[in-house]
């Protein structure tokens, strides 16, 4: 479904990612781990349209999208929930899940709404209040259900459970395997490895900008190094 | 009896009172996408040099001068608007606050066009082109009772008023629309709105041309109705002055610059003893706002409040009832 050849992004002439070689399947849950300054958010980043990429080539759907703009991939179903929520802080809880669908002109927005906020109670209660005043947990659930109204194939998201309670990171995950179940495809950045693991189908491992590993999920939980790295063992 | 009440000064002051409100609106526009333009009193000068010239030298009938020099001060925005992307914040501010200045310069200098510092006089008056019309039509001011001064002043001021109440009535319309909310998230988080799939290069540089045509348009306006235009009218003074009004009023909600521009404009003719010193209040009242009340008097919170009230009085009304209902 997404495939990335040999890609590296510059900021300026620091080079944050080399030659990142990454295929997600279609109906999977792929994750990218890492240590802070690996180039994970620097890759979704480059994946979702953010950067642009100066060497090597992203298809999607079979198809070359290197350089395309994000509201364009995201036309063709390819959405990232950028990493630190990015809630409109100013806005209803509303407001953002409409914003969400920004790029739709479709007749079943309403329909998906609710859909939303069946899914999500809790934003249901705090439809009229802003985004800005919602907890951490919550405002990471208004992340979630605000890029489903954009009705995704490919989902990208950047560390859901940063800054999140044990308890909550448990509700996170479980959404996340449920999205996956509902028919995305995930591809999820993670520093909570395990957790990460657990739900994914296969995992990378990127170190200072580079795939260091990668393989099954399974496999990679029991590995020696990546036990010692990042698992903490 | 009419023409007691009207007296054409302070229908005037009433007039240039409603310009400043289109000026305080266009400078509210390039907010509302979190950009900071300077260049405001440069792209009035842009509406206000096109207009004057395509008029005296050319011939053009006024209402399609004032429409040209918009739309070409708004293609204007929009060159600048691009390389403006780039930057941000104060950048951004010293950027088109130079762009301003250069704007001012080259019409001080090109002086076979734009008669260099002298200005362009005798520019066709938007109240006398209204008198000739409607006495071409056969009416005089006089069936009124109004003598033909007193009829250009309330004719350009009712002119005004109807072009203002437009202005406002449609970018508040636009700001319910998907372009609004697409500014307003722009303003809020960039990097969000492109992950929700909004063209922020697109709404930005449209922010910064619809600024820019709100501007040249005001800047014809003012030529039309003042008759003379310099290039000292268009000075770094006049950048700050609308600037002031979203500072003062606020850039939240498009009622800050409102109030900040009917405000501030009417306080010079208040106190006249102080209007002298109108620059030196203009930058205590920068400094004490920025500390203070940086997001200008009127924010949301005034918004929802004066809301509340509202709905509080009709409650009122209808309060007798609910109690019953209970």
């Amino acid at each position: 479904m997404l495939k990335l050849q040999n890609v590296s992004t510059y900021y300026d002439k620091i080079q944050a990612i080399k030659n990142v070689d990454i295929a997600v399947e279609e109906g999977t849950v792929v994750t990218i781990l890492g240590a802070n300054g690996a180039g994970k958010t620097t890759t979704m980043n480059t994946i979702a349209g953010l950067l642009k990429p100066k060497e090597g080539s992203i298809h999607y759907l079979g198809e070359d999208v290197t350089g395309l703009r994000p509201d364009q991939l995201l036309r063709k179903g390819l959405a990232l929930v950028p990493e630190g929520r990015g809630i409109l802080s100013s806005m209803t809880v509303m407001d953002n899940l409409e914003m969400g669908a920004y790029h739709r002109n479709d007749s079943e927005v309403g329909a998906d709404l609710e859909k939303v906020m069946k899914r999500f109670p809790i934003l249901k209660e705090r439809k009229a209040q802003l985004g800005g005043t919602l907890s951490g947990g919550q405002q990471q659930m208004l992340a979630i259900a605000r890029v489903i109204m954009s009705r995704p194939k490919l989902l990208l998201l950047d560390e859901p459970s940063m800054g999140l309670a044990p308890l909550i990171v448990a509700d996170i995950f479980k959404i996340i395997k449920e999205i996956s179940e509902a028919g995305t495809t995930v591809l999820l950045v993670e520093q909570n490895a395990r957790q990460a693991l657990k739900v994914a189908d296969y995992g990378y491992v990127l170190e200072t900008g580079r795939v260091v590993a990668s393989g099954n999920a399974k496999e990679l939980l029991q590995d020696d190094t990546i036990q010692k790295a990042y698992l903490g063992h | 009896m009419l023409s007691e009440l009207i007296n054409p000064y302070y229908l005037q002051i009433a007039s240039f009172i409603l310009l400043n409100i289109i000026l305080g609106v266009s400078i509210y526009i390039t907010l509302a996408t979190g950009q900071l333009s300077l260049g405001h009193a440069g792209f009035m000068s842009i509406g206000a040099y096109t207009s004057a010239i395509l008029t005296l030298n050319h011939n053009v009938p006024l209402v399609l001068g004032i429409v040209i020099a918009a739309v070409f001060t708004g293609l204007v925005g929009v060159i600048i608007g691009f390389p403006a992307l780039r930057l941000h914040g104060v950048y951004l501010a010293i950027a088109t606050l130079g762009f301003g200045e250069v704007i001012r310069v080259l019409f001080v200098n090109w002086e076979n066009l734009t008669n260099g510092a002298i200005g362009i006089a005798n520019i066709p008056h938007l109240g006398r082109e209204i008198l000739t019309l409607s006495k071409d039509i056969g009416f005089e001011p006089a069936a009124l009772g109004l003598r033909n001064n007193q009829f250009i002043s309330l004719a350009v001021f009712l002119l005004l008023l109807i072009i203002t109440i437009a202005v406002i009535w449609f970018f508040i319309r636009q700001n319910n629309s998907r372009i609004g909310r697409a500014y307003a998230s722009i303003k809020m988080d960039e990097q969000a709105s492109e992950a929700m799939g909004i063209n922020i290069t697109y709404y930005k540089i449209l922010a910064f041309g619809q600024g820019a045509l709100l501007a040249g348009f005001a800047g014809a306006l003012y030529a039309h109705m003042t008759a003379y235009i310099s290039p000292s009218d268009f000075d770094y003074h006049r950048a700050v002055e609308i600037l002031i009004f979203a500072i003062f009023g606020g850039s939240e909600v498009i009622w800050g610059p409102i109030f900040g521009a009917i405000f501030l404009s009417s306080l010079p003719e208040v106190l006249r003893s102080v209007s002298e010193y109108r620059f030196m209040i203009y930058g205590a009242l920068i400094v004490f706002m920025m500390a203070f009340r940086p997001q200008g008097l009127i924010d949301m919170n005034v918004m929802n409040w004066l809301k509340r009230s509202k709905s509080k009085k009709k409650e009122g009304k209808h309060g007798t009832g609910s109690k019953e209902n209970q």
